[in-house]
């Protein structure tokens, strides 16, 4: 099997079906990553992975092949999380309202989506890479584009929110 | 913290499945396909645009020579014989008159 960097380095060759390789590879990933940010909202987060994998291709020669390829599409699907939230706000209609018969969509772990509800975009963001995804503090920052002390910052806000 | 931690470690373990990941990556080069397509089609387009522009300046400023030439002659021209420039002007009536008459001999 071939790794994602020399898979991106076809694809910028001119090889474009590979990128649908890598597609495949990372897309329960993406998705996942998109559920739970989301709070499990399907459809937002099916968007958020694709408009997280055209992002990634258009900006794919600006890849670093020495840094691992889904650590950076999380940072591109962070980033669409945000500009999406922004734009859209058939999304954010559907999370803010306040229908007691409204659950998210289906599957995943619905406790947690709860949990995460209050928390604002980033502080979900932060929240779920650290403890989820278990990522470094130093490995956030840099994903989401901020300093370290910040993001320990948000995270502690984070969890007071959360007790 | 223990609800956090069990909330926490429950949703660790749930995996979550794209769903049709064939038809997901295939939807995914058909868009960026028409995307490099559009992109190839606004640079022609651009180029176009811009050789057009530039061999139109280019015509139009051979044309505006032409007619300066022209309008040098004729002025030379009336400055000289008055009788010439009338048969002249008169001749061309005539040979365009003749042939929008016979439209037919021209156009069949």
């Amino acid at each position: 099997m071939e790794t994602d960097e020399v898979l991106v380095k076809r694809t910028l060759g001119g090889e474009t079906d590979c990128y649908g390789v890598l597609a495949q590879r990372h897309a329960d990933y993406l998705f996942g990553l998109g559920m739970r940010l989301t709070a499990g909202n399907r459809d937002f987060a099916e968007d958020i992975s694709q408009q997280s994998f055209l992002r990634a291709y258009k900006y794919l020669k600006s890849f670093n092949t020495k840094k691992k390829f889904r650590q950076w599409l999380t940072g591109i699907a962070v980033n669409c999380y945000k500009d999406l939230s922004h734009k859209e706000n058939r999304y954010l209609s559907l999370e803010a309202t306040d229908e007691p018969s409204y659950t998210p969509d289906f599957g995943g772990n619905t406790g947690f989506y709860e949990l995460i509800r209050p928390l604002t975009e980033e502080e979900r963001t932060i929240f779920t890479l650290r403890y989820v995804y278990e990522y470094r503090i130093d490995e956030i920052a840099e994903t989401v584009g901020l300093k370290s002390g910040t993001v320990k910052s948000r995270m502690s806000r984070a969890l007071e929110k959360l007790r | 913290m223990n609800r956090l931690e069990a909330v926490i470690e429950k949703e660790k373990e749930v995996s979550y499945s794209q769903r049709d990941k064939d038809v997901f990556s295939s939807h995914l080069l058909i868009l960026i396909h028409q995307e490099e397509e559009s992109k190839r089609f606004h640079r022609k387009l651009w180029l176009g645009l811009f050789l057009g522009i530039g061999i139109m300046s280019f015509s139009f400023s051979a044309i505006n020579e032409i007619v300066n030439d022209f309008a040098v002659g004729l002025s030379n021209v009336m400055a000289g014989d008055l009788t010439t420039v009338a048969t002249l002007s008169y001749g061309l009536s005539f040979v365009l008159l003749t042939l929008l008459k016979k439209t037919d001999f021209i156009f069949n």
